[in-house]
């Protein structure tokens, strides 16, 4: 699992690359969390994640739950049609804002 | 496909991921299904992997079987952890699907999503071993979707 971030216009983007499941979803967790900014906006890019268990909606979970507490905005890009239907089925997509690459994602923060 | 047995630890679950996607390629699934199948798998390896082995600090293996016949594709994990049920875990309900994720439990998605994504799914006991089988249609066989 490859996670890169940086800031473009007031937004973290942060870019994953690899499978979210049991044995990266504890790595994500850790890099993730700490780069939530305080009433900020995050922006997180899964473009090249094309796979994603439980585990990883567990770590979008906590994700979601620490930018609600920090008073930040989180979108998600770039969902494969697999994960947005896992999604879907467990009741997460309508808590989070989704675009389908990091340019919308950017503007739908702006 | 010739059985395979892999060490259980979660660096090696990708190994059973291939095994699947190679299986539900073979037996001819679509996409999705086989999305679903790899996902159902994943699901129960990895907590046999947690729950059955690692937090009880056991060290052990993980089979996994493919036997295909005109209709279906069946799945096998079978493994010499401590006898583990997940269809005894406690099931998320359509309520905790709903619920606001301020308000969500933790657990229990992985046997959702396991239970949503296969036609059938079995657990059983045999000789002091955990059988879990993920049965899936195969569509040639024109049954029902």
């Amino acid at each position: 699992m490859k996670i890169s971030s940086s800031t473009q216009n007031d937004v973290v983007l942060v870019t994953l690359e690899g499978d979210v499941d049991g044995k990266t979803a504890a790595q994500v967790q850790q890099e993730v969390l700490p780069l939530i900014p305080e009433g900020g906006k995050m922006l997180v890019d899964l473009t090249q994640v094309p796979y994603m268990s439980s585990a990883g909606l567990r770590t979008l979970l906590l994700i979601y739950r620490q930018a609600q507490g920090k008073g930040s905005k989180i979108a998600l890009s770039g969902l494969s049609e697999d994960i947005s239907d896992t999604m879907e089925a467990t009741g997460f997509l309508d808590y989070f804002v989704v675009a389908n690459d990091v340019a919308s994602g950017l503007e739908a923060l702006a | 496909m010739e059985p395979l047995t892999v060490p259980a630890t979660l660096d090696d679950l990708e190994i059973l991921a291939d095994f699947v996607i190679q299986a539900a390629r073979a037996a001819g699934l679509e996409k999705k299904p086989a999305y679903r199948l790899r996902l159902a798998v994943d699901e129960i390896a990895t907590n046999i992997v947690t729950h059955g082995y690692q937090e009880m600090g056991l060290v052990g293996d993980i089979t996994i079987y493919a036997d295909m016949d005109e209709e279906t594709l069946t799945i096998t994990l079978e493994d010499n952890a401590v006898p583990y049920n997940p269809l005894e875990e406690a099931e998320v309900t359509e309520e905790d699907l709903h619920k606001p994720l301020e308000e969500r439990k933790i657990g229990g998605l992985g046997i959702f999503l396991t239970l949503r994504g296969v036609d059938r799914f079995t657990y059983e006991r045999m000789n002091n071993r955990n059988c879990n089988i993920f049965t899936m249609r195969r569509p040639s066989s024109g049954a029902n979707p």
